[in-house]
């Protein structure tokens, strides 16, 4: 963290310094497109870290521009009027905060609709804002709003706007360090399976939305006094494009983009708007292009730049991490009767199977037999019409990938999914952090560092773990097999459902993936149900072997009992008789 | 039959299917083929000014219908090569990437018509007697070939063959280019009508609205509410839709005034993003 | 020896660059069938997407008549003249059955359809009837004559027996005879081991994504390939 402050204090002097080169007048233009950048800053962090796109940011800079300009006329003379402003940027927060939990959680993906409902919002608040008279002014907007007490003339104003940016800035750039912004990573990647490692979705990307609502209300709240005049435009839609213009062209992911952003495109366009007729179509061809073929924006240019900064990372000394909070007994899950069905379709009919002791057991059947439905079923992807789960003699009842991930059990996809775009730390920290973390911890920087036995572990029997930097995309389809098994088993999960973890690979990766599942029913007295195809394997591994076939259990029983079951038999070979 | 009353009741049959031509090429293009196209508004406005340009220099208003059909199928055309088809899945940079598109499109009428309204001659300017009210000829017209072109394209979608290739490549992607189907190129030409489509649309309104540079934003936000609330790929879906918005509007705007009736088409447009994003009947 | 109507070789390759199935060899004349067996996830229909250019290869060749597909897409592979039927959603739900046969030659009048019919009575009572609404084994008959009904030299088939009841399979083997008695060659994936005795002149069995054994007809053993199918 040394390196953030110095790099705050670095871009804070600069921005001191500018108008010492510059003149009044540019004070006066470049305060304005500092809380402009500060607002962009917000957006930034919803879309760049958390992977969701805020179209009507201008209703939270506009409702705290109006609450700070009405404190101001009402009680502009008191000194503590200064104290009030910051009110209005949390008030701005809070909405978004509110209005984010709420659309995320009755939504489970952001996607372009989120953006669709921030920008009808917006649009609502501009209506509310154009007609209501009394309150706002309507269209002719709130006038006469006085200055800041004690601060005379640009330049003063110009002080203040810098040092708000400054900490802004500084506040981004640990956020995007701290675990909160590693989790918002990972959402955008594969909200999920986020979820399936027990963090609530939706309450993160609440937050960040609560965040980007508190800086675009900083903006706000400095708005008012510094323009003395707030009318329903600043709502509209206008300021939120130019928002999402600034950010797209000058770099959502790095912390800096956004500045970039706002000060080359936001004032380039006030000079030479008046200039030129064809300033606006090149913004425009501009942003189609980032769009298409530049994501990253201006700041992924300056990506190389970084690394000349001074501060350095040490290398990390690792703390030993704290207990999962689940709790660390036996599983048992005893599934009774359960009926579930997708239109006509039955899917599972009247299912009944049971788990007692830890092992290693596998679910086995023909296509369509309803294996994946089980694991879908357990974690609430599939709703069961009938019949009961119990888990730990508790009756599970609306299981969500979360609830179930919160009481100990992991489930990992037949299809890799890990997050790619993240290192092969990152990822392992997701997992070690799942069950063991709550609010204050994702704000802290020690979480980076914990260490666990099974991590050490893992890590020692799969050497390629070791290279933490490197991103997991890098990694061949094998290695990314194992980074996910190991993610679930660092979970320390209680119950664990591998969907064909050896699929894809070669015979050696193969005996490996079993030596290790064989040693974490051992270290960790976990119970493993495994969905497999490739009998080799299920005769190598397998303490108890379940058959499904057409959604209901057929056999179960030891290896050796379902190869001479004449049922099973049938099922397999006698409907191709 | 009180004539106040009918008069109403027809203006609020000519919101609707007014409404509902406006949403037709988005309904195409969205409903159909799931592309996010923010620059429907920009091509309808297209047509309006190509009608504007046909009418100034003295040809018959049909004149503006194959120049506006040609005018947006040769902009589709590009468009959909190096905007839409590279970004196919990827929902959200096509929300971009035609936004920035509607953006442009904007600024270059406005440089090329300025900034002001434009006006347009009525083609048909007297009025008839409907029920016993007087009502303008031109939107009678208007409603009764707008319901022509809708039924007619319904029809087509049903009976043809095209109609159905389009729905067997929507409903099953991989299954229709095991059959054959050229999908890449029968989604560009369905990208393609839709547009020229909104084109034509232009052409029908403009003589009765306001026709500037930013007409066209108003249009894509409501285009996309109808198809939110109606839900996607489904023509009952547009007309439902379009009734639903178009009515409730008009209501509100008789009964209150225009504020209210835009914010209230917000208010459902958002309960239905949060809750029933397939809208009423599309699939969820 | 007759001329290879389709013939693969080493193709190797699977999804997202995972590799599901490796080095696998084979081919059928005009007028043959060459069946793939193996039980449930050892990658056959896997085979029969890299075969069809759904799936991209990592390795190996598909020659259609001589000629190499390499790079060319599905749509362009069945113009040419290799009709490929799926094993999951493998009719379109919303067209009616009628639209799903005629799609893709409208100007064919239906009669010309009869015989399929004949054997199917079942379809021809559902003509009207969105293919959504029928039943799984209805589905498969419908794939089936719509793919025999494309009359084109080779087509590749994915499980078309898997849920049908035993008399429409013979009806089935008894179709697919028939039009390879006109000269079209098969490669059919299918664990129905009726239809294969019926049908195949040659086989593959695979097992985790590779061959454990081929043959033709002469070799066939029904205990054989129960052994290969078994737990």
């Amino acid at each position: 963290m040394g390196s953030l402050a110095v790099r705050s204090a670095v871009l804070l002097l600069l921005l001191l310094a500018l108008p010492l080169a510059l003149g009044e007048y540019w004070a006066f233009q470049l305060g304005l497109f500092f809380l402009y950048a500060i607002a962009a800053l917000g957006v930034a962090l919803c879309w760049g870290q958390a992977g969701f796109l805020p179209l009507g940011q201008a209703l939270f800079v506009g409702l705290a521009a109006y609450l700070s300009g009405a404190a101001l006329i009402q009680w502009g003379e008191a000194w503590w009027v200064f104290l009030l402003l910051p009110f209005a940027a949390l008030a701005a927060g809070a909405l978004a905060f509110l209005l984010g939990l709420i659309i995320f959680r009755g939504r489970s993906e952001s996607g372009p609709y989120f953006a669709i409902i921030t920008l009808a919002i917006s649009l609502l608040a501009f209506q509310v804002a154009n007609s209501w008279n009394e309150v706002t002014g309507g269209y002719n907007g709130m006038k006469g709003i006085p200055g800041l007490p004690g601060l005379e003339g640009f330049s003063d104003v110009y002080y203040l706007a810098a040092v708000a940016l400054a900490c802004a800035v500084a506040l981004c750039g640990w956020l995007v360090q701290a675990p909160l912004g590693t989790l918002w990573r990972a959402i955008a990647l594969n909200e999920r399976r986020v979820a399936y490692f027990g963090y609530d979705t939706a309450m993160l990307k609440a937050i960040a939305f609560g965040l980007s609502g508190v800086l675009a209300g900083i903006a706000g709240a400095l708005y008012a006094p510094q323009q003395g005049l707030v009318t329903p435009e600043l709502v509209g839609f206008a300021l939120s494009a130019d928002l999402v213009i600034w950010v797209a062209v000058g770099g959502r992911k790095r912390v800096l983009g956004p500045v970039l952003g706002v000060v080359l495109v936001g004032i380039l366009s006030a000079e030479l708007r008046e200039r030129t007729y064809y300033w606006d179509l090149i913004v425009a061809a501009g942003f189609v292009f980032v769009v298409l073929y530049a994501s990253g924006g201006i700041g992924a240019l300056l990506a190389p730049l970084e690394r000349l900064l001074p501060g350095r990372r040490k290398a990390l000394e690792p703390l030993r991490a704290p207990a999962p909070k689940a709790p660390r007994t036996a599983v048992t899950l005893a599934i009774e009767g359960v009926s579930a069905a997708a239109g006509e379709v039955r899917i599972l009919d009247r299912l009944s199977l049971a788990i007692a002791r830890p092992g290693i057991y596998c679910l086995i059947g023909p296509n369509g037999a309803g294996k994946t439905s089980t694991f879908n079923m357990l974690t609430g992807e599939l709703r069961a019409q009938a019949g009961e789960v119990r888990l730990d003699g508790d009756t599970l009842s609306k299981p969500t990938p979360y609830r179930l991930a919160r009481r100990g059990v992991g489930r990992k996809f037949q299809i890799p999914s890990v997050f790619g775009e993240l290192s092969i730390d990152e990822n392992l920290r997701i997992a070690l952090w799942s069950g063991r973390t709550s609010l204050l911890d994702w704000l802290r920087p020690a979480p980076r560092r914990w260490d666990t036995p099974v991590l050490a572990a893992l890590r020692g029997r799969y050497p390629f773990l070791d290279d933490g930097a490197r991103l997991a995309s890098a990694l061949s389809h094998g290695e990314r097999q194992v980074l996910e098994l190991s993610m679930a088993l660092v979970t320390e999960p209680r119950l664990l459902l591998l969907d064909e973890p050896c699929a894809g690979l070669s015979g050696e990766e193969t005996a490996q993936v079993m030596a290790v599942i064989r040693w974490a029913r051992d270290t960790l007295g976990l119970s493993v149900v495994i969905i497999e195809h490739d009998m080799a394997l299920v005769k190598q591994l397998a303490e108890h072997v379940f058959v499904l076939h057409q959604g209901r259990l057929l056999a179960e029983g030891d290896v050796a009992a379902i190869r001479s079951d004449p049922r099973v038999h049938e099922v397999y070979v006698g409907a191709a008789e | 039959m009180d004539p106040l009353l009918v008069t109403q009741a027809l203006n609020v049959l000519y919101e609707v299917v007014t409404l509902a031509v406006i949403v037709l090429g988005l309904a195409i293009v969205f409903g159909l083929l799931g592309v996010m196209n923010l620059a429907h508004g920009e091509f309808i406005a297209l047509g309006a000014y190509v009608a504007y340009v046909c009418q100034s220099l003295g040809l018959p208003y049909l004149a503006a219908v194959p120049a506006a059909i040609a005018a947006c199928a040769l902009l589709a055309l590009p468009v959909e090569r190096f905007l839409i088809r590279p970004l196919y899945d990827r929902p959200f940079d096509t929300l971009l990437a035609t936004w920035g598109l509607s953006l442009f499109m904007r600024k270059a009428i406005e440089i090329g018509f300025g900034g002001g309204y434009k006006s347009l001659k009525i083609p048909v300017s007297d009025s008839v007697l409907v029920l016993g009210a007087p009502f303008p000829a031109y939107r009678v017209l208007l409603m009764a070939l707008c319901a022509v072109l809708i039924a007619a394209l319904l029809l087509w979608y049903r009976r043809s063959v095209a109609g159905a290739r389009v729905k067997a490549m929507v409903g099953n992607r991989e299954l229709a280019q095991a059959v054959g189907i050229r999908t890449d190129r029968l989604a560009r030409d369905t990208f393609v009508v839709g547009l020229c489509f909104a084109g034509l649309a232009g052409v029908m309104v403009a003589p009765l609205v306001s026709v500037q540079p930013y007409m066209g934003l108003d249009y894509v936000l409501r285009s996309f509410f109808v198809l939110v609330v109606g839900g996607l790929g489904s023509p009952l879906g547009l007309l439902s839709g379009a009734a639903a918005i178009g009515g409730v509007e008009s209501a509100m705007s008789a009964l209150v005034d225009r504020t209210a009736g835009y914010s209230t088409v917000l208010l459902i447009a958002i309960f239905f993003l949060w809750r029933r994003p397939h809208g009423i009947f599309g699939r969820s | 020896m007759s001329a290879r109507a389709f013939e693969f070789e080493d193709v190797t390759g699977g999804y997202g660059g995972s590799v599901v199935v490796r080095g696998l060899t084979g081919a059928v004349a005009a007028g043959e069938a060459l069946c793939v067996l193996g039980r449930n996830g050892v990658g056959k229909s896997t085979l029969l997407r890299l075969l069809h250019g759904f799936l991209p290869l990592a390795r190996g060749s598909v020659r259609f008549a001589g000629r190499d597909l390499a790079g060319l897409d599905p749509a362009r592979r069945t113009a040419l003249g290799v009709s490929f039927a799926p094993q999951e959603r493998i009719v379109f739900d919303d067209l009616t059955v009628r639209e799903n046969l005629m799609l893709m030659r409208p100007g064919r009048p239906l009669a010309a359809l009869a015989p399929y019919f004949a054997r199917f009575p079942r379809l021809a009572e559902r003509l009207g009837q969105h293919a959504g609404t029928l039943s799984g084994g209805e589905r498969k008959l419908l794939s089936l004559v719509r793919v025999l009904a494309e009359d084109r030299p080779v087509a590749l088939l994915d499980e078309p027996a898997e849920g049908v009841q035993s008399e429409s399979v013979r009806q089935m083997a008894a179709l697919i005879g028939e039009r390879k008695a006109a000269g079209a060659a098969f490669v059919i994936v299918e664990q129905n081991l009726e239809l294969v005795e019926a049908l195949a002149d040659r086989y593959l069995i695979l097992d985790q994504g590779r061959t454990v054994q081929a043959g033709d007809r002469s070799t066939l053993r029904r205990a054989e390939l129960v052994a290969h199918l078994r737990v």
